[in-house]
């Protein structure tokens, strides 16, 4: 092992753990926080009366877990479940609205083009 | 046909055009006893014998070795200290009348001007010791005891000498209470803004108006307080350089009039670029605000412009907002140019070239760039298409442009400092490309020799003369021949005309019948273009002049910014389809039956190759307005229509092989060598974009008027 690396390990064994100690415990808490949103997803569409099917839904929850599954850090991954529960209690609770919810399809976003055309109908250099 | 001497002073470095021989020169110019063929000359061999008799200077006990003869200044400057100055300029004669420059010297009685006094053998400059501080301080103190406290409304703040160097080196408080001098502001012209209170006297305008740009209307009355600069009578800057002397002024006395009030420099954001209004391919600097371009200022390039731009240049920066082509245009069943959607010009375009069968013709203009020009020429070749033509002609006879060598300024602008003797025939250089004159910093050498020795002379303004200099029977004949290293500057727009084969093959034979006295390597034979496009599109196989889509009669017609009406509606048949391309609502607009909206200079990246074979390379400054693109891309949206809706399979046919006879012709007396372009007023509208500026509409008019003014010289 280069000495960096162990420098690295070393200044890592230093830092405060968030919740997590390891990864098995922050693997749980991911877990659990998936299990509740996935229970939650039918009392949620009725209450905001979203115009989307409860699969839909269950394959929008499951894109947003994905969306971070690269990340590696045992305190990021403990930092980004505690944004998840308290998205899931402003939902619940129905402290957003429906356009906040709706807002995770981002339905009025354009992709930008990527080919030449596209680019230059578009105005995009 | 040798315009002598305002191609003189146009002549670079080689062919410093002293003062006197500029003024004859002009004053033949205004008799209109035009020099047609102008032959500057310079006595030989001022190489100097190397031998190491550098003598050692010690400036803030740093030692130099210098060549004997260099100032203090310059001296400094080589051990990297920068004394302040405000008269004393690198390309200018060495005035010494600002006396900000004083330096102490280790054992002399007084300070000395650095900018004026040779340096002695181990001589020990202090540039910072406080016998040097307090004579800056005291004669800055003096500076300012007239300059007016406007630095808030003054347009030179934030980039003004006077005021760095008052924070640097002036005290913090006058002792001067007395009401301070106003002088009244003189009248220079649309362009040059005066404010003579602020002058501080430097006379660095004076001495380039008489040394650079060779009108010597600037001077200096009265003495001590009562100094003033100006022309003495009511009279304007008859120049094409006139520009240059509001980077020159270091303080407010000179600043710009269509800039004024307009921005302050640190809000400006600043492009490197390259000037497409002449061939020469001038570095600037553009300088641009949320998207607009406010002004342009030259930027140092040795080899090309120097540090000095042309007004044309400069100034013409605000047409580059007029007369925009903004959207896309196709003409309505009415036959009216309505706009519309990129999508349905791009079809309907695209639909015409395919409907053409092949019988497709592109025409490119003076400020078409490379890559648009290469995109062009591809796809007219594998439309099936034969002719890519320039606007500009140049003769095909012999081996035309298949040679580049044919059609460069071979010598390169930066060499012409080594010409002994140049020859222009049918240009006249002042106005068509300012090759740009300097002064040399190094003292005593070249420079100063050649200002008294160059002798202009004009050796005729008929064809006759290039024939008597071909058969050696002229009587400038002799010198010609004993030219160590002679340059022949052909002028493009001699060239163009119908004659013009036939003279500059007759050129080609003198400037052949000199290379075998001259050394191996000098070229002798250069041209000199008028248009930022031309060696460019000659270099990726257009053809130059349209006489071959006249004749071809194609069923669509591509401009490329061609706007100078070498092809017109009564060249073409009823049916043609003219597609122009291009930044600016013209002549080429005019005719078109679909407008395809381009960028300027200012607002693409784009390759241009200047009249020496240099590619250099503009940036976008700024986008297109509207739905303007990027000449290259347009091209190729069109491709990519072509090939995605008509699946058009490209095909590429061998070019016909032009068989060129030269025969034995000889010139008649129809040819003309006198240059095109002699007035000033007609330089400034020369292109699409000058055209739309109100600005050089305004020089035109004040040129106009001054030619009434009592004082104009006549």
């Amino acid at each position: 092992m280069s000495s960096s690396r162990l420098v690295n390990l070393r200044t890592a064994r230093q830092v405060k753990p968030m919740l997590s100690l390891d990864r098995a415990e922050a693997r749980t808490r991911v877990i659990n926080l998936y299990k509740a949103w996935y229970r939650q997803i039918p009392q949620i569409a009725i209450d905001y009366d979203l115009p989307k099917t409860q699969s839909e839904c269950k394959k929008k929850l499951k894109e947003m877990f994905m969306k971070n599954k690269d990340v590696k850090d045992i305190r990021i991954i403990d930092a980004l479940v505690i944004k998840g529960q308290m998205e899931l209690k402003e939902t619940v609770q129905v402290w957003k609205q429906k356009h906040g919810i709706m807002a995770f399809w981002a339905p009025t976003v354009e992709p930008k083009p990527k080919d030449f055309m596209g680019k230059f109908l578009d105005g995009h250099n | 046909m040798l315009q002598a001497g305002s191609a003189v002073r146009g002549l670079c470095k080689a062919i410093r055009p002293s003062a006197p021989i500029v003024k004859a020169a002009d004053k033949a110019m205004a008799a209109h006893a035009l020099p047609a063929t102008l032959v500057l000359s310079r006595s030989q061999s001022n190489k100097p014998v190397v031998a190491d008799n550098r003598v050692e200077v010690f400036v803030d006990d740093i030692p130099v070795m210098v060549e004997p003869g260099t100032t203090v200044l310059q001296a400094a400057a080589m051990a990297g200290v920068e004394i302040p100055r405000f008269c004393y300029h690198e390309r200018l004669s060495v005035a010494g009348n600002c006396r900000m420059c004083l330096v102490e010297v280790e054992k002399a009685a007084k300070p000395v001007a650095a900018c004026a006094m040779p340096v002695m053998k181990g001589w020990r400059i202090k540039t910072n010791s406080e016998m040097t501080r307090k004579a800056r301080e005291g004669v800055m103190e003096f500076l300012l005891i007239n300059h007016p406290l406007d630095c808030p409304i003054c347009d030179q703040g934030g980039e003004c000498d006077l005021q760095d160097q008052s924070m640097a080196f002036g005290s913090d408080r006058t002792r001067f209470l007395d009401p301070k001098r106003a002088v009244e502001d003189k009248n220079l012209g649309p362009l040059v803004k005066t404010i003579m209170t602020r002058c501080i006297h430097c006379t660095r305008c004076v001495r380039f108006a008489s040394e650079v740009a060779g009108v010597e209307d600037l001077g200096t009355t009265g003495r001590g307080n009562s100094m003033e600069i100006g022309t003495y009578v009511e009279k304007m800057l008859l120049s094409e350089l006139s520009g240059n002397v509001i980077d020159l002024c270091p303080v407010g006395a000179l600043t710009s009039k269509p800039y004024s009030f307009s921005a302050r420099p640190w809000e400006l954001r600043r492009t490197d670029s390259i000037d497409v209004f002449d061939a020469l391919g001038s570095n600037i600097t553009v300088n641009h605000r949320t998207g607009e371009v406010l002004r342009i200022l030259p930027k140092t390039n040795e080899d090309i412009n120097e540090e000095w731009l042309a007004d044309k240049a400069r100034f013409a920066c605000d047409g580059l907002k007029r007369q925009r082509l903004v959207a896309p245009m196709v003409k309505d069943s009415k036959g009216d140019l309505r706009p519309c959607e990129w999508e349905d010009a791009l079809i309907v375009a695209a639909t015409a070239l395919q409907e053409a069968n092949g019988s497709v013709a592109a025409v490119a203009g003076g400020q078409a760039d490379a890559e648009a020009l290469t995109a062009l020429r591809d796809l007219v070749y594998r439309l099936g298409g034969q002719h890519v033509c320039t606007e500009e002609v140049f003769p095909d006879n012999g081996s035309g442009t298949d040679l580049r060598s044919n059609y460069l300024l071979n010598s390169s602008i930066a060499g012409m400092e080594e010409a002994d003797l140049v020859v222009f025939i049918g240009t006249n250089p002042r106005y068509v490309v300012l090759v740009l004159p300097c002064m040399s910093p190094t003292p005593g050498a070249w420079c100063w020799c050649c200002l008294v020795c160059h002798q202009p002379q004009h050796l005729g303004d008929s064809s006759a003369t290039v024939e008597q200099l071909c058969a050696g029977t002229h009587a400038f004949s002799s010198k010609l021949a004993a030219a160590k290293r002679p340059m022949i500057i052909v002028g493009q727009a001699l060239l163009g005309q119908s004659q013009g084969g036939v003279l500059y093959a007759k050129i080609c034979q003198l400037a052949n019948k000199l290379r075998g006295s001259v050394e191996p390597s000098w070229r002798v034979l250069n041209v000199l273009h008028r248009v930022a496009s031309q060696v460019a599109a000659l270099d990726l196989g257009y053809k130059a002049g349209v006489a071959a889509v006249r004749q071809q009669k194609p069923k669509v017609l591509f401009l490329l910014g061609a706007d100078e009406g070498a092809i017109t509606r009564s060249d073409l048949p009823a049916d043609t389809t003219v597609i122009y391309q291009g930044s600016h609502g013209d002549a080429g607009a005019a005719m078109a039956d679909i407008v395809l909206p381009g960028a300027t200079y200012t607002e693409k990246t784009a390759t241009y190759v200047n009249t020496e074979g240099r590619a250099q390379t503009t940036l976008a400054a700024i986008t297109p307005p509207g739905y303007a693109r990027e000449d290259w891309k347009i091209i190729r949206a069109i491709s990519e229509v072509l090939l995605c809706v008509f699946n058009v399979v490209a095909h590429e046919e061998p070019m016909n092989v032009m068989l060129q006879s030269v025969g034995a012709a000889r010139v008649d007396g129809s040819a003309v060598l006198r240059p095109a372009l002699l007035q000033l007023e007609d330089y400034y509208m020369t292109d699409v974009v000058s055209r739309a500026s109100p600005t050089m509409a305004k020089c035109i008019a004040a040129v106009k008027k001054e030619k009434s003014n009592r004082y104009h010289s006549k």
